[in-house]
């Protein structure tokens, strides 16, 4: 068993506290990914499991251990750097097999787990390279492998496709979610970019200032969004955000009045602790925005840039209170800079965000949303409630 | 694509960036061709003079000092290099230079580690006191470093002179391996850690292997101020067997004193070592010995 269970976890710089007291459970075999904007603590959450940080308050567990006071190589786990980290002056083989030799391992076995993981990685014609003469691509391959061959109960991974080009990432990407799978590995992942968080996790950790906003499912973050601001971060483009007034509560949900548009629109939520005239903000994802004006509201607009993706058009609308409204179009969309349209509101995956910026629960008006299995559940053959 | 109601750029981004032209380029190098050419004649005139001269005559050497021998005169050299008293001096500079070298590069290279990546209480403050070594030359502390090289029994031994000379170049040393040692990325450190070193196998097995360059830098500095130590040995050395090659050297001058032909040829055969130690570790002062550590 290889779970990590965090308690209560600080951390401070003197006066300066940037981990406020994390409480998580990752699973064994689970894709667990942190992200969050820079600053956040991510990173230093994960250096923190891996002992590159010390623990100032709580409690860390490693495979059911307290490991809060073992040095990194005692706690079973292999940690991949963003800058990769390969020690220049060895070669390939030597870069994966150092620390196995610390360890003491008789040479056969050492030998025998740096071939496998070179050809798992497909790097076995460049073992006896240093890493100056590798692509950044074979190096990020090497540090992966060096991890590897360690046998860990836990992998850390640390922004690991950050210095890649974009198809390189995205090779890698699938290359690192195979690994997972046959590996069967608890894995931890930090990254900034959203893409890879919600391609890869089982689950994913949304991290603000220091403190845990939700943990969830990929779909669950996008569809259950526990409050702005993870609204705000998962998603690409971001959700669209327009301050409102509560104009009216029922069966059918929370009708709100889009402050200087005038726009109504009522969100099938329940209406939680808000009353009609409360200040609130209403978030519409840019997908759930049509240009042909179909859906239950309609928002007026003058199309201020188009940015055509081939497959998608974003177009940005200027509305009458000056801001921005981002529409996903179709690719074959003909909006022009300048036109002015009436964009369509599908109420039905709005949401309304109180005045704390916590989001109103989903009303019994809201058709439920596909959350579909996580891999971590398909790996281990059966389907499972995404909530722990 | 991106279609855009209003131009998106500003009028800095439009401007064409400002470019020197070909005449100016070639001018800048031309100047800097011109001071190196410059620094090169100031340092290698007077070698070339002193090895040319040691190939002279006397009476050449008054009358032509800068040019090349007419008749190469091979016995000033070959007479040197025949008696025992060249080759025992040339000894004794090795042993203490050697030694120097290697205590300087050996606690240097611990201390400065030290201090690049541990903090400690009163950290700081040791580092600002052993970099104060730096202000005090030698020749300031004759009397009492002699009471104390005496006191440790060490009058008349290399260790006696081996000693201060690596005292007064720690400062220097500890310097600039601390900061070529924060130089190196904080990731292999943090990799290091995981894959079991503790400090002292990442120093040992991570960090000198990476620390070629300043090894040899500090190294070079080390041998040559050693080598060219007048001061130490004379005040700390009474036995003539033990003296390194400048009290040699006075020796020598003293008993040639009319014969600069010879006395040339005995100081260019006493450099050759140092530009020999200078040529074998030259290889290693190149830069990118990190080069594929991190993503650069």
């Amino acid at each position: 068993m290889a779970e990590v269970t965090l308690h209560g976890v600080h951390k401070s710089y003197g006066e300066l506290s940037v981990i406020k007291g994390v409480d998580l459970h990752v699973r064994d075999h689970e894709f667990m990914v942190f992200v969050g904007p820079s600053g956040c603590g991510k990173s230093t959450l994960l250096r923190m499991i891996a002992g590159l940080e010390e623990i100032t308050d709580g409690e860390l567990r490693i495979g059911g251990q307290v490991v809060n006071d073992l040095p990194p190589a005692q706690r079973g786990i292999a940690m991949v750097f963003q800058s990769y980290a390969l020690y220049p002056h060895m070669t390939v083989y030597e870069n994966m097999a150092f620390g196995l030799q610390l360890a003491k391992y008789p040479r056969d076995e050492i030998d025998r787990r740096v071939r496998n993981a070179g050809r798992i990685l497909q790097i076995e014609h460049l073992l006896d390279r240093k890493p100056k003469a590798l692509s950044g691509g074979q190096r990020q391959r090497v540090a992966i492998g060096r991890a590897i061959v360690r046998e860990p109960k836990v992998f850390l991974f640390d922004e690991p496709l950050s210095n890649l080009d974009a198809a390189l990432r995205i090779a890698t990407r699938v290359e690192i979610a195979n690994l997972h799978r046959d590996l069967k590995a608890t894995l931890i992942y930090v990254t900034h970019d959203q893409v890879e968080a919600m391609t890869l996790a089982d689950r994913i950790v949304v991290l603000n200032g220091g403190v845990i906003e939700q943990v969830g499912a990929p779909l669950e973050l996008y569809h259950h969004p526990r409050n702005l601001f993870v609204a705000g971060f998962i998603g690409s483009p971001r959700m669209n955000f327009v301050e409102a007034t509560v104009s009216g509560t029922g069966e059918a949900g929370v009708t709100v009045v889009l402050r200087e548009v005038g726009t109504e629109i009522t969100v099938p939520c329940a209406p939680g602790g808000v009353r009609p005239g409360d200040p609130v903000t209403f978030g519409i994802r840019p997908e759930h925005l049509a240009e042909d004006g179909t859906g239950a509201a309609r928002i007026g607009g003058e199309v201020q840039v188009v940015e055509r993706l081939g497959s998608e058009t974003f177009l940005y609308v200027r509305m009458a209170n000056g801001e921005l409204l981002v529409v996903k179009a179709a690719g074959a969309s003909r909006a022009r800079p300048g036109d002015r349209i009436s964009v369509g509101v599908l109420a039905d995956d709005g949401f309304v965000f109180d005045g704390d910026g916590l989001a109103l629960p989903a009303g019994p008006g809201r058709a439920p949303r596909e959350l579909g299995t996580t891999r971590h559940e398909e790996m281990r053959g059966r389907p499972g409630p995404l909530l722990s | 694509m991106t279609d855009a109601a209003q131009p998106l750029g500003t009028p800095a981004s439009r401007r064409p960036a400002r470019r020197r032209g070909p005449r100016r380029d070639g001018l800048l190098t031309l100047y800097l061709y011109g001071a190196m050419i410059l620094v090169a004649c100031i340092v290698l005139v007077p070698l070339l003079t002193t090895a040319l001269g040691g190939f002279k005559t006397l009476g050449e050497l008054r009358t032509n000092p800068f040019g090349l021998p007419q008749e190469w005169i091979w016995s000033n050299y070959w007479d040197i290099l025949t008696t025992e008293r060249y080759w025992r001096m040339l000894g004794n500079s090795l042993v203490i230079s050697s030694l120097t070298a290697f205590l300087t590069l050996a606690a240097g290279s611990m201390a400065a580690f030290t201090f690049a990546h541990l903090r400690f209480f009163g950290s700081g403050a040791l580092l600002n006191y052993f970099l104060l070594g730096l202000m005090f030359p030698a020749a300031t502390a004759v009397l009492p470093l002699f009471i104390r090289i005496r006191d440790l029994g060490l009058l008349d031994t290399y260790l006696g002179v081996v000693l201060p000379q690596v005292a007064f170049g720690l400062g220097m040393s500890i310097l600039l391996f601390r900061n070529f040692f924060r130089n190196v990325p904080k990731d292999l450190l943090d990799a290091a850690l995981v894959d079991g070193c503790g400090y002292v196998r990442y120093f040992w097995h991570i960090t000198l292997p990476l620390s070629r360059p300043i090894l040899a830098t500090v190294g070079i500095v080390s041998f040559v101020n050693s080598w060219n130590n007048y001061i130490l040995p004379l005040i700390l050395l009474n036995t003539e067997t033990k003296y390194p090659w400048p009290l040699g050297m006075m020796i020598y001058r003293g008993e040639f004193s009319t014969d600069w032909h010879l006395v040339l040829a005995f100081v260019t055969l006493t450099i050759l070592p140092t530009i020999i130690v200078f040529f074998a570790a030259q290889k290693h002062i190149v830069a990118g010995l990190t080069a594929g550590a991190v993503k650069g």
